[in-house]
């Protein structure tokens, strides 16, 4: 146990100095060596996830790039517990029930695998969110950590917070709901008093208040250099809004500049996060597309949804991570998001779904939405 | 291969609609195109289609003798069987593009339904279900009333089809046509072709009948295209999910006889006496082509096979002959392409199956290599049923008795369809009893799940009778003559 304490505190000196290095780094050969070494340990001490590569033909000894390491599809976590350091959780985060089998996948983290994700945020917010190098009043759409311990993108908000937030910065999700009258509030005094704000939360949070402002009749016109984050996307909701409606209103609504509105991809299963480069862009005076920035700590593949083979960019499939902050679970983790690979990024489209029922037999998700209806 | 260009709806011969406008709709890419052209539907084509088919139908189809009727779907059902038919080759080259089943699926499906479509089926459906067949051509003498009665089938049939599975259609055209019924046929968008081109060989054989008959696609939900059907049908028969039929029910007027087939579950038992060394191959393939058949997309085929422990073969050990038979019906037929949300379900599924064995929770998963064309995943019952991912995906649930699975059945006994029994021995007669009453529609042996005869009362329905209005003459004083 000692020996891999050792190892694991080694490795989390490496990769968080190859964090450090910012988000232009170039470096395949470093991202390499540390995904396999971090890929070797999972192996070795992670034994459900030694088998499953076993069961596959590989093992740390015949592979030499990353892109062999196998990818544990996310399903995985909600049956069993994939954790390099048994005993030493500081953190345990879950799935929302978004998936029609209505179990939470779980992922504990360490004490050093929290400074990771930590180290993502800072580096990877830094430069997506704050490329400007400012400090802003950070208005969050969600429930304060205390409320919600295990929804990763709360810890997320509150680490930003605490790096990049003003004073007054703050949760806006009560034990009653949302407080739109809070939020109303606080951007009305962001006006008056010239002060920037960032508003971060979940993409259906922002539909809602958008809402209610239509209807109401609000309009702001923040101070320039207020921005949106938006997370989550709008899979398993209601209603489905699409990607340039919620810009269209962010501008209209807010006052917000479409490219100072950036969406963030974030599974309680990935440690980093992927961030929209428009902020980035802005700054940078780039005329390179909207698309999700893999920062050098992370890999994305796209793989065929039925071989899960890897796909030529530009190809719409399954998407695959590799995310060097995951040491302390799995390294490679198969979505079923589909998306594809731009310049720049990569786009997402969200969770792949049928279109429909395509014969008439009962499926899970008619059942699931029987049973939600209680017919 | 050159694209090919077809009519993905079917307009009676005599029908001239005014300034229809079209659209055609893509399947498939490159030189394996299909372009389904598709009229614009609004609500003054449906007006003047359902006009024209009511008035065709007055003239024509009402007045012809059941038995000629039987002799023209007798006709269409065996050139259908004719593997040199020029529209069943079109069919088989248009069709797995369409609807994404392989054109090896595509054929057995039409084999299998037009082989269940001949005259002496239609003459059994029709005595099954309302005795002496020629109550639909006029007054018969009833012995029990002391008089006479005759049946009438609906003017107009509107029939809506929300799923994919081909040759299904035609089998609501054909009832239609049985109980004298004009018919408009709402396709999906999933696949619109093949109820048009059975209508095509309707109008080869008789096009006066065939001028009482028409399809039609456009986007369900449509109020104004629906609310003008209404006002011209007088039957409904809707096939979708439990939502669509809902949504439409509550749109349909009060007068409209209404037919619902929502969507439904299969499944599968085997008692420890069928499992015996010398039965377990045939038992295994039997089982395997219930999956196969249509990928499991049919509310007839099986969501699970309960699979009784205590016989000479295990459970576990029938997964795995099974595996064995679900790659041979790769072969044969091989499952259809899959939206990428199916396949990226049934990998998440496979892999959450696969650690729960390396965990070694009893389970067992045995999948085809380097694709999702089959999955076989072998359990102990879980006590409570949940709904399959389907595409060929097999769940072996082992139960230490068959009759312990009736209470995890009975909260779903509203959507049980289908049974495939297997008991091997005397406790068969009371088991089927027991599942009869927990709501199921047919039962039948394993092997054989995917293939009713047409006198199966479809959904528990009578499909027949049900559309019928009965008018009963009670010969008393005042009426002269024989009827």
């Amino acid at each position: 146990v000692d020996d891999l304490i050792q190892a694991v505190a080694q490795l989390d000196k490496d990769i968080l100095s190859f964090i450090q290095k910012g988000v232009g780094l170039e470096d395949n050969q470093a991202f390499n060596d540390l995904a396999l070494h971090a890929f070797e340990l999972q192996f070795n001490h992670i034994p459900l996830y030694g088998r499953y590569c076993e069961r596959r033909g590989i093992t740390p000894r015949n592979i030499s790039s990353w892109e062999e390491i196998p990818a544990l599809p996310t399903e995985a976590f909600k049956v069993a517990a994939f954790f390099l350091l048994p005993g030493r959780e500081v953190g345990t985060f879950k799935t929302s029930g978004t998936s029609n089998l209505k179990e939470q996948g779980t992922v504990h983290y360490d004490e050093g695998g929290l400074r990771l994700m930590d180290a993502t945020i800072k580096a990877a917010a830094g430069a997506m969110l704050f490329p400007d190098h400012i400090r802003a009043r950070i208005l969050v759409l969600a429930p304060p950590p205390e409320k919600a311990p295990h929804m990763v993108m709360v810890y997320g908000m509150n680490r930003l917070m605490e790096y990049f937030g003003l004073p007054q910065s703050r949760f806006l999700v009560q034990e009653t709901g949302f407080d739109v009258q809070a939020l109303i509030d606080a951007l009305k005094k962001a006006e008056t008093e010239g002060v920037i704000v960032a508003i971060c939360g979940g993409s259906f949070g922002f539909v809602n208040f958008f809402d209610y402002c239509k209807a109401k009749g609000h309009r702001f016109h923040l101070p320039p250099g207020s921005r949106c984050l938006d997370a989550g996307g709008f899979k398993g909701k209601s209603r489905e809004v699409g990607r340039d409606e919620f810009l269209d209103a962010c501008e209209a609504v807010l006052g917000i500049p479409k490219d100072c509105c950036i969406n963030l991809l974030g599974m309680t299963e990935l440690s980093s996060q992927y961030y929209d480069n428009t902020l980035l862009n802005r700054v940078q005076g780039s005329a390179v597309g909207r698309a999700k920035a893999i920062l050098p700590w992370t890999r994305v593949q796209v793989v065929d949804p039925d071989s899960l083979k890897p796909l030529p960019a530009g190809d719409t499939g399954l998407l695959r991570h590799f995310d060097l902050a995951n040491r302390g679970h799995i390294l490679a983790i198969q979505t079923d998001d589909l998306g594809r690979l731009v310049p720049g990024g990569f786009e997402v489209y969200g969770r792949a779904r049928d279109d429909g029922a395509r014969g008439c037999s009962l499926s899970i998700d008619e059942m699931t939405r029987i049973m939600e209806a209680g017919t | 291969m050159k694209p090919i260009e077809a009519d993905g709806y079917y307009f009676p011969p005599g029908f001239m609609p005014r300034e229809t406008g079209f659209i055609f709709k893509t399947y498939g890419q490159g030189e394996g195109a299909i372009h389904l052209k598709l009229p614009e539907v609004t609500p003054e084509l449906v007006d003047a289609l359902a006009g024209h088919l009511k008035k065709s139908r007055s003239k024509y189809l009402a007045l012809m003798p059941i038995k000629r009727i039987i002799r023209v779907l007798d006709e269409a059902s065996r050139r259908w069987l004719d593997k040199a038919y020029p529209l069943r080759k079109l069919a088989l080259r248009t069709l797995p593009v369409i609807t994404g089943f392989s054109p090896q699926a595509i054929e057995a499906s039409i084999q299998v339904e037009m082989e269940s479509s001949l005259e002496h089926d239609m003459w059994q459906a029709l005595r099954s279900e309302i005795g002496n067949p020629l109550f639909l051509d006029d007054f018969q003498s009833s012995a029990e009333l002391q008089g006479y009665s005759r049946a009438f089938g609906p003017e107009l049939i509107v029939s809506f089809f929300s799923e994919n599975i081909p040759a299904l259609p035609h089998l609501l055209f054909m009832r239609a046509a049985l109980v004298k019924a004009a018919c408009l046929g709402k396709v999906a968008s999933g696949e619109p072709f093949f109820a048009a081109l059975y209508l095509k060989t309707i109008q080869e054989i008789d096009p006066e009948m065939a001028e009482s008959m028409a399809v039609l696609y456009w986007q369900g939900g449509d109020e104004a295209v629906e609310d003008q059907i209404f006002r011209h049908a007088d039957a409904v028969v809707i096939f979708g999910s439990v939502e669509t039929c809902t949504s439409l029910e509550k749109r349909i007027p009060r007068r409209i006889k209404v037919l619902m087939h929502g969507h439904k579950i299969g499944f599968g038992v085997i008692g420890k006496n069928s499992l015996t060394r010398t039965n377990i191959g045939r038992l295994a393939a039997a089982v395997a082509r219930d999956h196969a058949m249509f990928d499991q997309q049919a509310c007839l085929a099986p969501q699970v096979y309960y699979v009784e422990n205590g016989g000479e073969v295990s459970p576990g050990e029938f997964a795995k002959i099974l595996a064995l038979e679900m790659a041979v019906q790769e072969e044969k037929m091989p499952r259809g392409k899959l939206p990428a949300g199916d396949a990226a379900l049934l990998h998440q599924l496979r892999a959450r199956y696969e650690i729960r064995e390396l965990k070694g929770e009893g389970v067992a998963l045995h999948t085809s290599q380097g694709n999702t064309a089959w999955t076989v995943v072998c359990e102990p019952d879980p006590g409570q049923f949940s709904p399959s991912p389907l595409n060929r995906f097999v769940r072996i649930w082992g139960v230490e008795d068959i009759f312990d699975i009736l209470p995890a059945l009975k909260p779903v006994g509203p959507f049980l369809q289908n049974a495939a029994v297997a008991v091997g021995d005397a406790r068969g007669a009371e088991f089927v009893r027991r599942l009869s009453e927990l709501g199921l529609a047919r039962i039948t042996s394993p092997g054989n799940m995917s293939m009713p005869s047409m006198m199966w009362h479809h959904d528990g329905i009578q499909t027949l009778a049900s559309l019928l209005r009965w008018c009963d003459v009670e010969k008393k004083d005042g009426i002269e003559g024989e009827l």
